[in-house]
């Protein structure tokens, strides 16, 4: 992933675009937890929201793999289906904490 | 140097990352940024800092974008605000019933700060191209106001007429008018009128009147010719369904003798020097509206020091509480003999005065003129 052709298709400087992942990955974790907090209680509601959340956000960045996911994730919440949850969560998680090390 | 207008815009959504997106992208353009992660802190916001522009996220938790939307345009104070929603791109009935709501426009998301950014501009310009042309139609309808004003003769300026006025437009563009007739030195013409309507052409209408009223109220011609005369240009002139109910009184102060012409208007109050007032009543057809109109007419010794009223409806009618003119004229004529010792030229504001109060609005348009003979 190259953050300086990211940055530069959104108009900003790299710096700049690395302080937006930041706080990416830190309003994106926090999600993470919504999500699995919801699954655990069973609110697939909650989930499709925090979903929801990601998914604008991470497509407002560019990060395509991430959007696909918490899209996927947001249709099947509002369909109820979160008892698979499991695996998505781990992906997403590992997506988004594989940005800190670029 | 002076301080460039700096335009703010106010951005609400929960997620913090499209908030720090599009602080960074418009700060960098000039653009003052609000930020609010939700709906309350949002409104507050905009009722305390008045944003040019709102970008309002619909799908918040507790107070979403719909709720917030609704509640700005419930308030006056933020109701002009322009409010961009942001919403999905497969969200086609929010789209539809944020539009509903007052939106001007939507961005989908993900969105790129650029396509923010220009639409930004785009509903600014906008904003303040409409916001110039209000500023533009109020500045020309004051002008209207003035130049009404303007046509309106002072006692100041006609001292040998002996009359005083009050004369209040509740808007820009009044119905009422009147004109004072220097028809020779004893012989003065007072007209009033109450154009139907209160909009741009009636201050056009009341114009051509004051033009007719000069050309053909001349010693040549008897009032009730001068009005004729007048009534069959209107006719021609008027747009449909457009009148005026009138006024008018033609004092010789040499013969002592007066004529009162009346179109359709509220009777004349006269208060003799030595006697108690009394309505001048007549019936007759409005003027303007058509060519073989009959109007009342009745010829009056006066004396020195008689009094003559001559007003508008709005001076003894009122819609609110249903009374018309015929009943309302009546019932005042006790409030005249109370202003007997008002000097003539104070009358008609005093008389204004104890029947509204100095601070009460009236319901229409008022002029009131007192001629002293």
């Amino acid at each position: 992933m190259d953050f300086k052709d990211l940055a530069s298709r959104l108009g900003f400087d790299e710096d700049d675009f690395k302080e937006l992942v930041e706080l990416f990955i830190t309003t994106t974790l926090s999600d993470i937890d919504k999500i699995k907090n919801s699954v655990q209680q069973g609110n697939s509601q909650d989930a499709a929201a925090a979903s929801h959340s990601i998914k604008g956000a991470s497509g407002n960045l560019g990060f395509d793999d991430i959007f696909i996911l918490a899209r996927d994730m947001e249709m099947q919440a509002k369909q109820g289906n979160i008892d698979n949850f499991g695996a998505y969560i781990i992906d997403l998680e590992n997506r988004v904490n594989a940005l800190n090390n670029i | 140097m002076g301080n460039k207008p700096s335009y703010t815009v106010l951005a609400v959504d929960d997620n913090l990352l499209n908030l720090k997106l599009i602080e960074k992208s418009l700060s960098k353009e000039g653009y003052k940024i609000f930020s609010a992660d939700n709906g309350p802190d949002a409104r507050a916001i905009a009722l305390k800092e008045n944003p040019d522009l709102i970008l309002l996220d619909i799908e918040m938790p507790g107070e979403n974008g719909f709720d917030v939307i609704k509640k700005l345009k419930d308030s006056p104070k933020t109701n002009a605000i322009p409010v961009i929603f942001l919403t999905g791109v497969s969200e086609v009935d929010s789209k539809l019933k944020g539009f509903d709501l007052g939106a001007v426009d939507y961005i989908t998301k993900p969105f790129h700060p650029l396509e923010v950014l220009a639409r930004v501009r785009i509903h600014l310009k906008l904003s303040i191209a409409t916001n110039s042309l209000i500023a533009d139609q109020a500045s020309k309808l004051r002008q209207v106001t003035e130049a009404q004003v303007s046509m309106l003769p002072t006692p100041e300026d006609n001292p040998d007429a002996l009359f005083g006025v009050y004369y209040k437009a509740l808007e820009e563009a009044g119905g009422d008018f009147y004109d004072i007739l220097s028809i020779s030195d004893k012989i003065t013409g007072y007209f009033v009128a109450d154009f139907s309507g209160h909009d741009i052409k009636t201050s056009y209408g009341t114009a051509s009147v004051k033009a007719l009223l000069a050309q053909n109220c001349t010693p040549v011609y008897s009032p009730a010719e001068s009005m004729k005369m007048i009534n069959d240009v209107l006719v021609e002139i008027l747009s449909d369904g457009k009148y005026l109910t009138a006024c008018y009184m033609h004092l010789n102060r040499t013969t002592k003798k007066a004529t009162i012409i009346n179109a359709g208007h509220p009777p004349v109050v006269c208060l003799p020097v030595d006697g108690e007032p009394y309505l001048i009543k007549m019936t007759g057809d409005v003027l303007g509206m058509f060519k073989d109109a009959q109007f009342g007419t009745q010829n009056i010794d006066v004396s020195e020091g008689d009094r003559f009223f001559i007003y508008s409806d709005g001076l003894v009618e009122s819609a609110k509480d249903k009374i018309t003119w015929a009943s309302g004229a009546e019932s005042l004529l006790p409030v005249y003999k109370q202003i007997a010792q008002v000097p003539y030229d104070k009358a008609p504001a005093e008389l204004v005065n104890n029947l509204f109060g100095h601070n009460a609005l009236p319901e229409d348009d008022i002029v009131v003129l007192c001629v002293k003979v």
